[in-house]
Formats: C-alpha cells, structure tokens, sequence
C-alpha cells in the first residue's frame, strides 16, 4: 500500500512497536535477571533494571559452570551445540543435495519408491521415532558421543524435497546443453548445480543451524556424560537441582548465551537468506 | 564439415506412440538444411536425435560417415543451440563459451583464441565478461551461438533460435546465420515453424508431418511445384487457396478438360490470380473465372491483399500490388490461369499432372 497518511503512519507504528514489545519484554526480563545477584529474581519484587552482577554471573559460568547442577562450563556446551549444529546443517544439506540430484536426474529402478520412501518420512519427527532411534543408537553404541548426537538429525526429507523442487524448476535444456558441451553427471553436478543452489543452501543452512542448535529432547536422551552436554539441554539439567532453587541469574546468563549464536547467525546471512526465499537465479 | 546420412531412422515412445515414423534424408557437406512443419510433426525430434538427446528407435545416424547411434552428445562433434538459449546463468559469457572446450582439455592458450574469435564474429567482445542476465535476448542469442561456433564442431543443429526474438531482429539474425554458415562452411541443420524464415535460410527445405517428410528440396521447387496438399497449404504466406473441386462441379461450374478426373482440391496461389472488375481481357486464356465480391483489404505497404467471397469456392486471397484501390462489397470477378493451377488427388491429397 503507497499510502501518505500520517495517523495511519502512526496507528501502525504503534501495533509493530507493541507486538515488539510482547516478543522482546522476556527477553529483556532474562538479561535484567542475568545480571542480578543470586535469589534477586524470586524475592517478591521483580527488577527492571539491569543489575550490577553481569560481570559476576557470566565470567562464572564461563569459568566453572554451575556446579552445583553438574552442569560443565558454558564453553564447552557451546562448542558441543556448535559442533552438533554445523554437523547437522553440511551432512543434512549434502545428503539431501546428493538425494535429489539422483532422483531429478537418473533414471534408475525404484526412483519413484525411493522418492516416496524419502517423502513418507516427512510425516515422522524425530519425536514420533524417538523410540525406536534411540534404540538404534544405544545398540550402535552411540551413546554419549558426537555421531550419536548428530547421525539420527541428519536424514532430512525436508531438504530433500526442497532441492527436489529447485531442481525440477530449471530447465530441461540445460541439462542438454551441458551433456552436448561435454559434461558427465559428476562435473554437471559440481560445474552447474551447486553454483545454482547456492542461495537456496545458503536459506537452508540458517534454516538447519537453528533446528540443530535448538535440539532438546534428543541430547537429553542420549548423552548422560556432561562432556557431550549441548547448551539448551544443558540449561534444563541447571534448573533440576536438588536440594537448592535454581539459581535463576547463572540460568538467565546461560540462556542469554544460548540465544547469541543463531542471532549472529540470522544476521550475517539475513540479505542471502532472504534471497534464497524469494527468487531463484534462473 | 561432415555429411549427415539419415536412413530409415524411427522414434517410438514407450507406450507405442510414434513420432518418427521412417525417415531417410541425406545432407551434404557445408549444406544447410532447414525442418519444417507444424508444431508436433516431429522436426525437432529428428534434430534431438541427431545431437544423441533422444534415442533412436529403429535405422541409423551417420555424421561424417560415422554411425553415431550410440555415441553421446558429446562424442558426436556436434554444437546445438537450443530454443531458449540455455546458457548457463551463473557464468559470464566468457565461462558460457569456455566451458564446452575446458571440459575437452583443451589448451588455455587455444581456448582463449577460439573464445577471442568467435566473440569479434558475432561482436559480443564486450559483453564477455557479463553474466547472461545482464544481456538483451538478442545477445543472448549470439552467445548461444558463440557457444556453438568455439567448439568448432562438424555439425551444427539449431532448434528453433530465433523465435524468442521480436519480428526486426528475427530478419536480421537470419541473414547473419546465413552469412555465418556460408563463412565458416559448416552443416547446419536448423528446425522451425516459420516457413518464411525456412524459405530465406535454406539450401534445401524438408517440410514434414505426422513424423514423415512430405517433400524435400530447394525452397523455391517446393514454393512453385508442391508434391502434396500438405506442402502447397503450409508453404507461403498467405498460404495457397484451396478450392473444393466437388463444390465447384456440383455448383454447376464446369471445370476445363485439362483437370484431371480425381482432383479433389483445385489450389492456386495468391499472386497467380488475375482480378477484373468487368468482363476478361482480351488475349488471356482463364481455365476458371469465379464471380466474387470483395470482403476485405489489407493494405501491407507494398502490396495488398484482397479477400474476395465466392459463392462456390469460399474465401480466396489474392495478392495485389501496390495499393489496391477497391473497397468492401465491390463485385469483381477472379480469373485463375490452367497453368497456376495445382491439382491434389482426392484421397491421397497427392499432386495429379495436368493433362
């Protein structure tokens, strides 16, 4: 709408700045509670203001962790998130890459079935398999370890379809004139499909980190050994304590973190991602 | 340069289906040879199959006296250039016309002469190091042939190039695919719909339909002496008026001697009918005079055409030249010279002598 009227200017100002508000007020409330001393956010009155305690509250989760929690340093369940997403992101994005390529563009026995195979497990989250997944694992021995955090995540009909999709909108002729310029299906994959999925990857690695960096019930199944912890599971073991309240400044600091990393992430490839969205290099 | 040796080639798609249905062509050295046909008559088949991007069912293919049946695009020394260009968007111009010859292991330093050669014959040198998107559809065009002419291929097979083109640059890329091929002297065989463009271009024209080859020849053999209903009705613009001979008979008109018995359609071009206002000149010998009354003008610049109603014979177009001073309603009457005459067999549609 190219309108040039003020009140209606302002009326919808008003609505964005209040549906900001809703969303980012808990976020402001987590950082104030970070930066308070321990037991400030359950006395009664809850502060507003950012406290004196940041220092405090965040070197400490640096340097120890809770320790009362079991809960190892904030280091080290960054990196295992970190690993466990960027794993999760490449093995999701290069199967799924590689599946659709085959199906697209081979003719081979069983490709309908395959496909459909591949598209069935759309209607299945991981929640709805746990189960018999972490059977799996466990019987592979991949309990509390990298592969077992990551290798159930990575099989992604999702990506699958959408690859599917993008390659089945370019055209026929492309194809042809890379066959009549002397290409085989390997340098037609790396010379010409790659470079032209590169922002839908670029959409879907955002897309992948998030989902990976946020996985909750899976870690929490399969690791037990506080190395492997990753940082949002890690916030739920800090808040099952025995014995003592949570110490809501030490979570609030480590929540506060667990949010930085998709944001940077969200940030650097906002103007790719937005492409990859909406138009395809054609 | 090679020859390209067609026999008895067939295409049958699973399912029975065939689009090809038997075609034996041969086409010499340096030739340029031009399919044309409606759409769904197989033209470009035959042309994909020649470049291996469909299987042939049943004959042969021989580019240069080579049996390419099995052999891969690739393999055929062959460069296409397809309907929508296809060039691949995320390179520039320079990597759309390297690509084909990096992928053969050629030599960077004769890479980069055959890149510099063929952007100054099609001047697109300064565009080279754009990406297709950035360039007009007409450039667009010359890179898909610039793309073709560095691989310096013995065939070329072009699939309808210039029909994305608005009419103004269409005329002027076809004389410059004309000169091009005469320049670099090799076989070309180009498919289109247009018959005007397949007239202008062609060495030898083959009109095909339902997947046969109706009739093959120089372009203006086909334009005066069609063999087949097909080719007279598809060959022209406007096309040849076709004329029921049995309305005509049972109209009570009496058609001359010369016309053979089984005639079915009597055909005579635009250009061949003389129009009078009043009664016939003197000295002119019509096998057919057909009272009519004029519908409508077009005035074409040049010439016009003028579409007189008959009774018997439905609407005939006559081409006039100049500015044809008549108007709507006037009575005329059209006077069709034996000679101009074509006559077609009544069921096989096939060209009958006059006798």
């Amino acid at each position: 709408m190219i309108e040039n009227r003020p009140w209606l200017n302002a009326l919808t100002h008003l609505v964005l700045i209040a549906g900001v508000a809703i969303v980012v007020l808990p976020v402001y409330l987590a950082f104030v509670a970070s930066t308070h001393p321990d037991g400030a956010f359950v006395s009664g009155v809850m502060p507003l203001l950012p406290g004196t305690e940041f220092a405090a509250n965040y070197g400490e989760m640096f340097r120890s962790g809770m320790a009362n929690a079991g809960t190892p340093p904030l280091t080290l369940m960054l990196g295992n998130a970190l690993v466990m997403a960027v794993v999760i992101t490449v093995g999701k994005i290069a199967i799924s890459i590689t599946s659709a390529f085959a199906i697209i563009y081979f003719r081979f026995p069983g490709r309908v079935v395959f496909f459909w195979m591949i598209f069935i497990t759309l209607m299945l989250p991981v929640e709805v398999r746990i189960l018999p997944t972490f059977k799996v694992v466990a019987d592979l021995g991949l309990l509390n370890s990298y592969a077992g955090l990551t290798l159930p995540l990575i099989a992604s009909a999702t990506a699958t379809f959408l690859f599917r999709q993008f390659f089945m909108t370019l055209p026929d002729e492309l194809t042809e004139a890379a066959r009549v310029d002397g290409a085989g299906p390997l340098r037609f994959f790396r010379d010409i499909l790659l470079p032209l999925s590169r922002t839908n990857i670029a959409a879907l690695s955002v897309i992948l980190f998030i989902y990976g960096w946020v996985q909750y019930l899976w870690p929490l199944l399969v690791t037990t050994d506080p190395r492997y912890y990753t940082i949002v599971m890690g916030i739920k073991r800090m808040v099952a304590v025995s014995d003592a309240d949570p110490q809501w400044n030490l979570v609030m600091a480590a929540v506060m973190l667990a949010m930085l990393p998709p944001v940077v992430v969200v940030v650097v490839m906002q103007r790719l991602f937005v492409k990859g969205l909406v138009e395809t290099e054609k | 340069m090679a020859t390209i040796d067609i026999a008895g080639v067939r295409k049958t798609y699973p399912g029975g289906v065939e689009v090809i249905r038997g075609i034996d062509l041969a086409i010499g050295e340096g030739e340029l040879v031009v399919l044309v046909g409606p759409s769904g008559c197989g033209k470009s088949t035959l042309l994909r199959m020649i470049a291996g991007l469909e299987r042939i069912s049943a004959g042969t293919i021989a580019i240069g006296g080579r049996v390419v049946n099995d052999l891969e695009p690739a393999d055929r020394d062959i460069a296409m250039v397809f309907q929508n260009y296809a060039l691949y968007p995320h390179m520039t111009v320079r990597g759309n016309l390297e690509y084909g010859l990096k992928n053969r292991g050629t030599p960077r330093a004769e890479i980069d002469a055959r890149v510099q050669e063929a952007a100054r014959i099609l001047e697109i040198d300064p565009f080279l190091d754009r990406k297709p998107r950035q360039l007009s559809g007409g450039q667009r065009q010359r890179v898909a042939m610039g793309r073709a002419i560095v691989r310096k291929p013995k065939v070329f097979l072009f699939d309808e190039p210039l029909s994305n083109l608005d009419a103004k640059l269409r005329a002027h890329m076809r004389v410059e695919i004309r000169r091009l091929q005469r320049a670099l002297g090799t076989t070309l065989v180009y498919v289109t719909h247009d018959q005007l463009e397949a007239m202008t271009l062609a060495d030898k024209l083959v009109v095909m339909n339902g997947g046969a080859i109706e009739q093959q020849g120089a372009p203006l053999d086909l334009y005066a002496d069609p063999q087949t209903l097909f080719v007279a009705g598809f060959m022209g613009s406007p096309g040849m008026n076709l004329i029921d001979a049995d309305r005509l008979r049972a109209a009570g008109t009496v058609l001359p001697d010369a016309i053979p018995a089984g005639t079915g359609v009597i055909g005579i071009r635009p250009e061949d009918i003389r129009l009078e206002h009043g009664q016939l000149e003197q000295g002119v010998d019509p096998a057919l005079s057909l009272p009519a009354r004029v519908e409508a003008v077009e005035i074409v610049g040049a010439e016009s055409l003028v579409y007189a109603a008959t009774g018997t014979a439905g609407v005939i177009v006559l081409r006039q030249p100049g500015f044809w001073p008549g108007r709507a309603d006037t009575p005329v009457t059209l006077h069709l010279p034996l000679a101009r005459l074509h006559c077609f067999g009544k069921e096989s549609g096939r060209k009958l002598r006059l006798s």
